[in-house]
């Protein structure tokens, strides 16, 4: 061995290489905590979180057409959708809409297969209950959509 | 009014569909068909990946031959597919490949139920966990392996998963009572 | 494995269980040892087995996608391409140009994240506990460019068959180029941390050696057989998705131990960030999805096709009996295969050799098990 790789060898030359990297990293300005839940993290706009059934803005009835699309293309079948038909106007009104987010896999399916923008997934992520039966929405809460918990700082 | 009454008379019952297979030509099939005969009852090609249909006796044979004449020195993989209806129940693929020839080849056989092919672990050791699933999941005994048993099921596990005829959502209710304690696992 | 009782003196069967911080997910590994010495190690394996493969029986072939995530779950984006270059291959149709370009700058972003996650975990076994942090931080990067254009960082279910549901978000470029540019020099400083520091090559070298024939003979794929010395990438054998486009290199170890792997590894996320800025610069314009694949229906018959995953030759046997739903669908697991080699590598080396052996096998469960 040369004399240069021994004194490497004694010295730890290679060992305090390392550590020259993790103290480089020690300045405060490397921090980057997060204090959630007051501080909530910027989510992208695509996110495949909690769903939420859309209304028309003006007049708040569902955009709904009851085309069942999204119940055929869950891959687990979660989605019922039951409507009745309206004699007047000839089309379909929505009745119930349940959605089972203990099942849900939040692949997105549904809100592409959706031809009326109705169905969406929200940018919501903390979608614990307390019960099994929290996990089943029905139409009110997908119509309210998600409502975060505001904690005080 | 007894017209109404009778059912529309059935359209004739269209052949079941089959695989679009091309011939293969080439010299490796004629090569093949050479050596073993009788034993492969076609060499045809879909979309581009030939494939060997042989019998299931001659499968050991075979895969010795393509691996020290041909050089399809690597397994890839060894599937089986269920066709419950058919007599010879199941499909055994076997899917090889050359580096030196950079093709892959598939070696395809049927066999029923209950019949015990002959295990390639001593042509290729890649077979070993390949086949312990096989069995586990299709019930296919492996004659002349080392070492069949479950492999991703329980050792004790009662029936072989993906088979037609074992339910999506069927579980061995005695193995899920007596380990998990629970009355079912749905 | 011979039963071990109290009295034999010499050999200790001993039960690196399910539940280990080292084994990378539910791995059981039964070592029969020696003093330290191991003699042999028998892997069982099954627990977190699901079923994906008779799940899809039941599924329509886009219903399958999502599934197949949460094989390699680490690394999700591969698993959908295998998939979706198969189904393609059934329908005999082709995504067009924008959408093979798309899928391979995600495919090599999540070879890169894939990657760290292995660099991380790998280093963490065996006792260098920075490399983790500094490795999630960069995976932190890549997962918010994979939740800024499908949605979600980790079950990505980014492509569909026939090409992509999405097309880019504004800024989808500049991040891209941002993020290698960040990148480069964070592997350096990885190797800097790692390569050269005498505990790590103490560590590493002479363990866990596969050679070549060894490798062919398991049927091992990935950066373990490259590491052999076997010049062999699918990316390059058989190129798909327009990989014959860009210009890369294939990082070739040659002694097949443990620290041949850790390098080609390394160079492998060098050679991404590569592709990835050659693909990055000409993204073609023109539709992402191909005609005729709103339903999916293909003829009957069967295909398979693989691609070269993070941790090896990933493979989708798919046999179509003519309906929407697939017949029988085989994923060929890569980790799966290149576990079966453990009890190859591990035998005649220390018991604390066996836990830097399965880091470097880069194992992933949710693949072994399916």
């Amino acid at each position: 061995m040369t004399a240069q790789q021994l004194l490497r060898k004694i010295f730890l030359v290679d060992l305090f290489q390392g550590l020259r990297i993790t103290f480089r990293y020690q300045p405060t300005k490397y921090i980057c905590t997060e204090q959630y839940p007051q501080q909530r993290p910027k989510i992208a706009e695509r996110y495949r979180g909690a769903p939420r059934l859309n209304t028309n803005p003006e007049t708040g009835e569902t955009l709904c057409n009851c085309c069942n699309l999204c119940a055929l293309a869950c891959p687990e079948g979660l989605i019922v959708v039951t409507s009745q038909r309206n004699e007047q106007t000839k089309r379909k009104e929505l009745v119930s809409y349940t959605y089972d987010t203990s099942r849900c896999m939040f692949c997105g399916l549904c809100q592409d297969a959706c031809a009326s923008n109705a169905i969406e997934l929200t940018q919501d992520f903390e979608l614990a209950t307390y019960t099994r039966a929290g996990q089943i929405w029905d139409r009110p809460v997908l119509e309210d959509g998600p409502r975060p918990t505001v904690y005080r700082c | 009014m007894a017209d109404e009454k009778a059912p529309p008379p059935k359209p004739p019952a269209k052949p079941p569909a089959v695989m679009a297979a091309t011939p293969w030509e080439g010299e490796l099939p004629a090569a093949l068909k050479e050596r073993f005969g009788d034993q492969i009852r076609e060499t045809s090609a879909y979309l581009g990946q030939p494939f060997v249909f042989a019998k299931s006796e001659s499968i050991v044979d075979l895969l010795e031959y393509l691996k020290y004449e041909a050089d399809f020195d690597y397994l890839v993989d060894i599937t089986a597919v269920d066709w419950p209806k058919r007599a010879q129940r199941f499909d055994l693929i076997y899917i090889l490949y050359s580096f030196a020839r950079n093709e892959r080849v598939r070696i395809k056989t049927q066999i029923s139920e209950g019949s015990h092919p002959q295990s390639v672990v001593r042509v290729h050791a890649t077979a070993n966990w390949l086949e312990r699933e096989i069995f586990d999941m299709f019930g296919i005994e492996f004659a002349g392996h080392p070492d069949l048993r479950r492999i991703l099921m329980p050792e004790d596990w009662d029936g072989h998963p993906f088979r037609k005829d074992y339910g999506i959502v069927q579980q061995d209710a005695g193995w899920v009572q007596s380990n998990l304690k629970i009355e079912s696992g749905q | 494995m011979p039963d071990a009782t109290f009295l034999d003196s010499t050999e200790l069967v001993l039960n690196m269980g399910p539940q280990h911080p080292s084994t990378h997910g539910v791995l059981r590994v039964i070592l029969e040892l020696d003093g330290e010495k191991v003699l042999g190690a028998d892997c069982v394996i099954g627990y977190l087995h699901r079923g994906v493969e008779k799940v899809a029986e039941n599924r329509t072939y886009a219903q399958v996608n999502p599934y197949l995530d949460r094989l390699d779950y680490v690394a999700a984006v591969s698993n959908s391409l295998g998939y979706c270059l198969a189904v393609e291959k059934l329908l005999n149709v082709e995504a067009p140009p924008r959408a093979q370009a798309i899928r391979v700058i995600l495919t090599e972003l999540n070879r890169i994240a894939s990657h760290l996650v292995w660099l991380g975990t790998h280093a963490l076994d065996i006792g260098a506990i920075t490399p983790v942090f500094y490795c999630f931080r960069e995976r932190e990067e890549t997962l918010n460019i994979f939740e800024k254009y499908c949605g979600a960082r980790l079950t990505t279910h980014a492509f569909r068959v026939g090409g992509l549901q999405y097309d880019l978000y504004d800024g989808f470029e500049q991040e891209v180029k941002a993020f290698c540019d960040m990148f480069l020099p964070k592997v350096d400083e990885y190797e800097e941390l790692l390569t050269g520091n005498r505990i790590w090559v103490n560590r590493l070298k002479e363990v866990g050696i596969l050679n070549g024939e060894d490798c062919k003979r398991y049927g091992v794929t990935g950066p373990v057989l490259r590491a052999a010395g076997v010049h062999w990438d699918l990316r390059k054998a058989q190129p798909y998705s327009g990989y014959e486009k860009y210009d890369f290199v294939i990082p070739i170890g040659q002694n097949g131990d443990t620290y041949d792997r850790y390098m080609v590894r390394m160079e492998e996320m060098r050679q991404a960030v590569r592709i990835i800025r050659q693909a990055v610069e000409g993204i073609p314009e023109g539709p992402i999805m191909a005609k005729g694949c709103k339903i999916i229906k293909p003829p009957v018959g069967e295909a398979y096709v693989s691609i070269e995953a993070p941790k090896g030759e990933l493979g989708y046997y798919i046999v179509s009996d003519g309906s929407t739903t697939p017949y029988r669908v085989r994923v060929r697991p890569p980790s799966f295969i290149n576990l079966q080699a453990l009890d190859r590598m591990v035998r005649g080396g220390l018991i604390a050799d066996v836990v830097a052996v399965i880091g470097t096998l880069d194992i992933v469960l949710g693949e072994v098990d399916r």
